[in-house]
């Protein structure tokens, strides 16, 4: 490969013609499109309620009242989305099961992307056998069953939310990586990259000050895409009973201890699958509406 | 292709291993687990265990036999249940899971593909949007949720059809299983089958067929399918780890004896050799439809050189 | 002689997200039968469009109007289905890329006899005979082998000559040739015009050469077209417009190609 000579101007001039403007814009098309705007709305809504709700309502999401079980939903008796089997009031719920659904949807996302964009950077950037061998080592974790795999680790360290942050994390970042290698070899081919190369930067320089920031685009998408089957995966080990344990509560929990009463109270099941299927809705719209955003097509 | 499928197996087989070692080595690790000292279990059991896998051999010793009692198809007995070999655990479940998986596989190809290519025809018609709002909901409505739904309103409500139970195997009894089992699936297929038909349908050699003047149909049927299809080829092995997975939660919500049961039992009463064999089991069922799709993907590609 | 192909007042708009694009824009001519049509000018001046559309082949954000009679039939006006049934069999297309406009699943034999056996309903032992015929019309060499390969085993210049194989499967009346030697060296370059000059000589198929090349242009062509943005800038007969150009956007073009060509 023929590396070409640039001087300091020439490379100022280079970096500046992409600017944030690019992300401004993006963000600018998202909002016009309907459908992400009213998942955005929707999502900081369920955001906010699930953060703040719980100081202002009149109940508190351990607080059992035996003469008030199993009520359904009503505005007069304050609880609007009726109670359980031990009389708390589902809104409260609901609204600390958010907390908790959306915060491990978050931290073990960002675990997955710390973990996958640095593996992805490093295998696409330096290329070749590093590349074969850290590429193949993916395609063989991407045989092993997921699901299990965090099931097991569960079984043998023990039931521990923190641990169920790494565990989650620890198998979704595989897809993260894939995509942040594509896209790192072909940035890694761009005119700038090879003029930082010529001024003598180093490779991890390279990669902090200038792969990473046009990475950032497609690891927006993808956090929008992972987040959700974050909380799915958190759910799903809850309902199995083998997540979140009481007295923490998150919508999977809820959700099964619904399914397990809807014959009885219907209203246990249908309000925290609605938040989470919102939620979810939400997030993949968004996600959408992202990509889009920043990948224009033309035609 | 016989050379492919020696070079998929030479990837295979130590992948397994590598599996293997791994679920070994977190039983090792495991507090209790069939491979530390200090364990409190039943005598019975205890000396099963001891004979089972030779615990006064060095490590390394240990593995091999581990490993070639694997490879023989044996899975030790179970660390809970002090009647009954893991062998047999899963041998129970087997059939259920098998009907089940085998079930859903072919309805979420099946139908997931049709959706998806029609949706690609009819682009932008009422059809294409019923289709992809309602794979909408099977991509933003998990499992747990929509199968408790289900059976509220179909079961419960409507009292059409049982909601849970095996029965012998009885097709009404499969259904609400099957439905909540695949509808997830057939919601990722067909937005991808939908994508990829698209993106064939704007190639230029669909341009050429139809400078060619050949009619719609054959168009689709000859020219764009196979070249469409490759994406689901290369899904087989992702949704049917989806499946498995699903299937867990569904054999649990719907009462069915199944091996994601007896997974899930293990793994609550901390059954390390039952849940470690299960995972081994799933393991090379998932191997084995890795190579299984390689091999299509080798049949319908003609560009797929023997690398 | 008898006009084959007369087009009037053909207008081409795409529909997309930053409104709508004129393509081509209100364009008039007309092609004599047995004669060759060359239509030059730059990249995106429209000269793909205006055939896709008389095909009926344009993207689905496309729309065409005006009138485009080939012998005595309005093809603008015909449904898919009518027009499908003179695609292939009386009008041959030969595309831009031959890399990308074969199917990559189906053999060439395949691909070739196809054509006759949906448009003349032959049998396939009919067709295969056929499908020999053109391909050795295109001069590509051990046939019998070529039929059971698939595209990516061939060349570019193959493939072109197959991308001709095909258009002359039903015999047509007219072929249209979009930049049929762009992709591909000089020799096969030439090789690819002799063809079509022959087709023009001994088999009387009337012809529209499009390219950006004046001189591929030149050796093959009787009349010319000269297009920029969508609109003809100047057309007649092709010596004459290439010897003695009116239009300054003309002049220009010839001034792009090399001494040695002229
Ligand atoms: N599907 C489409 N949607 C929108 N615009 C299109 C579409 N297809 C073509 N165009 C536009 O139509 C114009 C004419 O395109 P056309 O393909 O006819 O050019 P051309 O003269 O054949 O150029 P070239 O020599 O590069 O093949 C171009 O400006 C192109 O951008
Ligand atoms: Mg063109």
């Amino acid at each position: 490969m023929n590396i070409k000579h640039y001087s300091k101007d020439d490379l100022d001039n280079i970096l500046s013609v992409k600017g944030n403007s690019l992300y401004s814009d993006a963000f600018k098309r998202l909002l016009k499109n309907k459908a992400s705007l009213t998942s955005l709305i929707i999502l900081s809504l369920i955001t906010l309620l699930s953060v703040f709700g719980p100081y202002f309502l009149q109940y508190d999401f351990y607080e059992t009242d035996w003469n008030s079980i199993y009520l359904p939903p009503s505005i007069e008796s304050g609880h609007y989305f009726g109670t359980d089997g031990n009389g708390r009031d589902l809104f409260v719920r609901i609204l600390y099961g958010g907390r908790l659904s959306l915060s491990i949807g978050i931290i073990a996302t960002l675990v997955s992307v710390i973990i996958g964009v640095t593996y992805g950077t490093i295998a696409g950037y330096f290329g070749g056998k590093l590349d074969t061998v850290m590429m193949r080592i993916v395609e063989i974790l991407y045989a092993m069953p997921y699901l299990i795999f965090v099931i097991i680790l569960m079984v043998v360290f023990g039931r521990n939310i923190y641990l169920l942050f790494l565990a989650i994390g620890a198998v979704e970042w595989l897809t993260m990586a894939r995509i942040v290698r594509g896209q790192t070899i072909s940035i890694k081919e761009k005119e700038f990259i090879e003029a930082s190369k010529s001024l003598g930067q180093s490779s991890f320089l390279i990669i902090i000050k200038h792969i990473i920031p046009n990475l950032a685009g497609t690891i927006i998408v993808y956090i929008t895409l992972m987040v959700p089957s974050v909380i799915i995966l958190e759910s799903f080990l809850s309902f199995l009973g083998l997540g979140v344990q009481e007295p923490l509560t998150s919508w999977g929990v809820l959700i099964s201890e619904g399914s397990r009463e809807m014959e009885t109270a219907w209203w246990l099941l249908i309000f925290p699958g609605l938040f989470m299927v919102l939620t979810l809705a939400s997030l993949n719209f968004i996600g959408d509406g992202l990509r889009d955003a920043l990948d224009p097509k033309e035609y | 292709m016989i050379q492919l499928i020696i070079k998929r197996l030479a990837i295979a087989i130590p992948t397994l291993i590598i599996i293997i070692a791994f679920v070994f080595g977190l039983m090792r690790v495991a507090p209790g687990g069939p491979f530390t000292n200090e364990r409190a279990l039943p005598p019975e059991i205890e000396q099963k265990i001891n004979e089972a896998y030779d615990l006064d051999k060095p490590l390394i010793q240990q593995f091999g036999i581990y490993l070639s009692k694997i490879a023989k198809g044996d899975l030790g007995p179970s660390y809970k249940y002090k009647d009954f070999t893991v062998n047999e655990l899963i041998l129970s479940g087997f059939p259920i899971s098998l009907t089940l998986g085998i079930s859903a596989i072919i309805i979420s190809l099946l139908l997931g593909s049709l959706l998806g290519i029609i949706a690609a025809i009819k682009r932008n018609t009422i059809f294409d949007y019923a289709v992809m709002g309602i794979s909408l909901i099977g991509i933003c409505v998990p499992s747990f949720v929509l199968a408790p739904i289900l059976s509220l309103f179909f079961g419960l409500y409507l009292g059409f059809l049982p909601i849970s139970g095996w029965n012998g195997g009885n097709i009404y009894n499969l259904i609400l299983p099957v439905v909540s089992l695949s509808l997830p699936q057939i919601a990722i297929i067909s937005r991808m089958m939908r994508s990829s038909t698209i993106e064939t349908l704007n190639s230029n050699f669909i341009r050429t067929a139809r400078a060619k003047g050949i009619p719609k149909r054959r168009i689709i049927t000859k020219h764009v399918i196979r070249s469409s299809i490759l994406p689901i080829i290369d899904y087989l092995a992702p949704a049917t780890a989806g499946l498995m997975t699903g299937s867990i939660i569904i054999e649990q919500i719907f009462g069915l004896p199944g091996i994601g049961r007896y997974f899930v039992v293990g793994a609550l009463q901390r059954d390390y050799t039952l849940v470690s064999g299960v995972m081994i089991l799933y393991a090379s069922l998932l191997m084995f439809l890795i190579l299984l799709s390689d091999i299509l993907r080798a049949i319908l590609d003609p560009r797929v050189k023997i690398k | 002689m008898q006009t084959i192909l007369n087009v009037n007042d053909l207008s081409v708009n795409f529909d997309t997200s930053q409104g709508l694009i004129k393509a081509v824009d209100n364009i008039s001519f007309s092609i004599k039968k047995g004669e060759c049509l060359g239509i030059a000018g730059e990249s995106g001046s429209g000269k793909t469009q205006t055939f896709f559309s008389i095909t009926g082949i344009l993207s689905d954000n496309g729309t065409a109007t005006g009138i485009a009679d080939f012998n005595d039939v309005d093809l603008l006006k015909l449904t898919e289905k009518e027009l499908s049934k003179i695609r292939g069999k009386k009008i041959g297309f030969i595309f831009q890329d031959p890399m990308t406009s074969l199917t990559p699943h189906m053999n060439i034999g395949n691909q070739l006899i196809e054509v006759s056996m949906i448009h003349k309903k032959n049998t396939k032992n009919d067709a295969l005979k056929k499908a020999k015929e053109v391909l050795d019309i295109v001069k590509l060499p051990r046939i019998e082998n070529l039929l059971k390969k698939y595209p990516h085993e061939l060349s570019g210049g193959m493939r072109q000559r197959v991308m001709i194989g095909i258009s002359l499967m039903c015999d047509p009346l007219f072929i249209i040739a979009d930049e049929p030697t762009t992709a591909l060296d000089v020799t096969t370059q030439k090789e690819i015009l002799k063809i079509f000059n022959d087709l023009k000589k001994y088999k009387d198929i009337t012809i529209a050469l499009i390219s950006h090349d004046i001189g591929v242009i030149s050796e093959v062509s009787d009349t010319i077209l000269i297009m920029n943005e969508g609109r003809i800038i100047e057309k007649g007969n092709c010596k004459e417009v290439l010897t003695s150009p009116k239009h300054e956007y003309t002049k220009h073009l010839l001034s792009c190609v090399p001494e040695w060509m002229k």
